[in-house]
């Protein structure tokens, strides 16, 4: 009993002290200039007010921003996937040659620091005359989360029994409608694992894009915020805050829609199919 | 013209060779089993007939056409799987009409179909379920469906009973026993178990090692093995196995092992004196009297019969099958005799060919019901 209640305790300790920036983050934003850096601080604001995100929409390119960061995640989602999910029934279905060393190499792509391929892939970039757009982006995202889903996505693809398809072509169906019909539906939990892991990969990257775009255009929202509100001299924290709160919703709207598939997805693998 | 003729296939799987030439005629209508030990190439084979593994070499025809080169979709087939490969994320129902989906039957007329065969295989409470929400036996009947709803030229299983339990799977032999009868269709089962093939079966291919050892009806293949791993193979308790020689003298021939000289039965013309084996099933060994001289290690009592083994010399067991009247004790000296009509002869070796002239003399019924039949 006192040991279920001292568990329970420690429990929200930590939930508290990793929710309690996200609050504080909430909070400033809300809060009115006058109110920011008050001493001793409010723990709740006194006034609310919506002026930082209507001042953020209004009269920062926030929106320019928010855009193509929703463009670049989506597309490098949507590319990641659709490779990495032909590639992993490549790889766990057909039988060829150095298939094995094939998914190693792949591997070890994804064991380099991300730091190391940043200047060859500028290079190369700005060789094919992609710097300084979104594509580029798309292209540096894929390359390092493309190995990563491979391998989440060749370990689901390994579970589903090759019977199953089997089945399905003696009953007619073509190896592509075999894939649509039996094979996808079986892959949906690893595919929306690999998906989201790919949407956060790419919506909060810094670096690469910090490197690869400099037109205000093209910049998404992390590298496009740091950008606008952080400059050596100053810090708009009121406005960092709100920026932050908007930045986590989509992430937040993802979830909550897919949290469901997600543990049905990882309690799956124990129930026999 | 045969249903289904294999014309000196061949498999490899990179250096190991799973199916060696295989030739094998199967006639129209017939129920064919294909019997053997594990890792034999059972599943290779009918995987080979399916479509879904390339013969290295050599032709495959389903009716008259060579269908080496056709997709399993287009070869007419229907396919019960030993996992059953049930489609996890579809209904039972949806399950039973996807082949008749895949293969452009109207909507409107699948509702009708899949009904049908539900009613047939008592599945029509369950069609709304998923397969995670059935029984073993009730997804087999579900795998069995879905083969069934269309009417393909030949049927091919794949140990469709081996997830069962022993109540079911009887019940179940008699069904599909039941269903090859009503349908008329050739069926090609595979299993490893000999009582479903000697049971269900009109003729059994018995391998092993990727060889055909002998392609014969359920009687034949008990009471004239067509080789020394046929003979092992088939019968339970196995059959009795000596290894000695065959002498020649005169016009006789007489089979010598440690302790034991026998005539032999007629032998082919092609025996030649040297090692062999002699055969004889449980049933041809006589418990109580005769030349030799043993002492009983085990007694089987099954209820109405013993199976008794003894101990004859050194290192030589002999089986026994005895009426249940007369209870044998281990460590008891007893007399047997072999009878020597039921007794074969094979040549030296694993797999050596029988040497002896197949049953002159009829012989009862083999041990093994022949169920449903
Ligand atoms: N894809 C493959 N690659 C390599 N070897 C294989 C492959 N499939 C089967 N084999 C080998 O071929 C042999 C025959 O296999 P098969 O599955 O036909 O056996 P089986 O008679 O069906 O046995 P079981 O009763 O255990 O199902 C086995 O030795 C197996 O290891
Ligand atoms: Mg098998």
């Amino acid at each position: 009993m006192i040991r279920r209640v001292a568990f329970n305790l420690f429990a929200w300790g930590i939930v508290l002290a990793v929710a309690f920036p996200l609050f504080w983050m909430l909070v400033t934003s809300v809060k009115p200039q006058f109110e920011l850096f008050r001493r001793p601080p409010t723990f709740l604001p006194e006034t609310w007010t919506l002026e930082h995100y209507i001042r953020l929409i209004q009269d920062t390119p926030f929106l320019t921003y928010f855009k193509n960061s929703i463009i670049l995640s989506t597309a490098t989602t949507l590319v990641v996937v659709a490779i990495s999910t032909l590639g992993a029934y490549s790889l766990v279905r057909f039988k060829y040659r150095g298939r094995e060393s094939l998914a190693f190499l792949v591997l070890f792509t994804y064991l380099l620091p991300s730091v190391v391929l940043i200047i060859p892939l500028y290079l190369m970039l700005v060789s094919m005359g992609l710097s300084n757009t979104i594509f580029s982006l798309v292209i540096a995202y894929t390359t390092f989360a493309l190995p990563y889903a491979l391998w989440l996505l060749r370990s689901f693809m390994a579970g589903i029994p090759e019977d199953l398809e089997s089945a399905a072509l003696v009953d007619g169906a073509s190896r592509m409608g075999a894939f649509v019909d039996v094979i996808l539906p079986q892959l949906l939990p690893g595919i929306i694992s690999t998906a989201l892991f790919t949407f956060i990969l790419s919506w909060n990257e810094y670096l690469y894009a910090l490197v690869l775009v400099n037109s205000d255009s093209a910049r998404p929202l992390t590298t496009g915020v740091m950008n606008m509100l952080v400059s050596s001299f100053n810090i708009e924290w009121s406005l960092l805050m709100a920026a932050s709160v908007m930045m986590s919703v989509p992430l937040i709207i993802v979830f909550a829609f897919l949290q469901s598939y997600l543990t049905r997805g990882f309690g799956a693998g124990g129930v026999k199919g | 013209m045969a249903a289904v003729n294999f014309d000196k296939v061949v498999k490899s799987f990179g250096a190991f060779t799973a199916v060696h030439g295989l030739d094998l005629a199967i006639d129209e209508g017939e129920f064919v089993s294909l019997l053997g030990p594990s890792g034999c190439g059972k599943t290779t084979t009918l995987r080979m007939l399916a479509g879904l593994e390339f013969p290295t070499s050599g032709e495959i025809s389903i009716g008259d056409r060579v269908v080496n080169d056709l997709a399993p979709g287009e070869r007419d087939i229907a396919m019960v799987f030993q996992s059953y490969a049930l489609y996890p994320h579809m209904t039972v129902a949806q399950n039973i009409a996807y082949p008749l989906k895949k293969r452009g039957v109207p909507k409107s007329e699948r509702g009708a179909m899949v009904q049908k065969t539900a009613e047939l295989l008592q599945l029509t409470e369950l069609l709304s379920r998923k397969p995670r929400q059935l029984s073993g036996g009730q997804q087999q009947r579900v795998a069995l469906g879905r083969a069934l709803v269309r009417d393909p030229k030949v049927f091919l299983l794949d140990e469709p009973l081996s997830n069962l339990d022993a109540k079911l799977r009887g019940y179940m032999r008699v069904e599909l026993v039941e269903l090859h009868r009503r349908l008329g269709r050739t069926m090609v089962y595979v299993t490893h178990d000999q009582l479903e093939a000697m049971t269900m079966s009109d003729r059994i291919a018995v391998m092993e090692g990727g060889r055909l050892q002998q392609f014969a009806p359920p009687t034949e293949v008990y009471r004239a093995p067509a080789n020394r791993f046929v003979a092992g193979f088939i019968g339970t308790p196995a059959m009795n196995l000596i290894d000695g020689e065959i002498r020649q003298s005169g016009g006789t021939w007489q089979f010598h092992a440690p302790g034991l000289t026998l005539d032999c039965p007629p032998l082919l013309d092609s025996a030649r004196p040297g090692p062999a084996c002699l055969g004889i099933r449980p049933e041809g060994v006589v418990f109580g009297s005769g030349p030799i001289e043993g002492v009983v290690q085990v007694v089987e009592q099954t209820g109405h019969e013993n199976i008794v083994v003894a101990r004859i010399g050194a290192d030589m067991r002999l089986t026994g099958r005895v009426g249940a009247e007369r209870v044998w004790q281990a460590g008891e000296t007893v007399r047997c005799g072999i009878d020597i009509d039921r007794a074969h002869i094979f040549a030296a070796g694993a797999a050596g060919e029988r040497l002896n002239r197949p049953g002159l003399r009829p012989v009862e019924a083999p041990a093994v019901i022949k169920a449903a039949r």
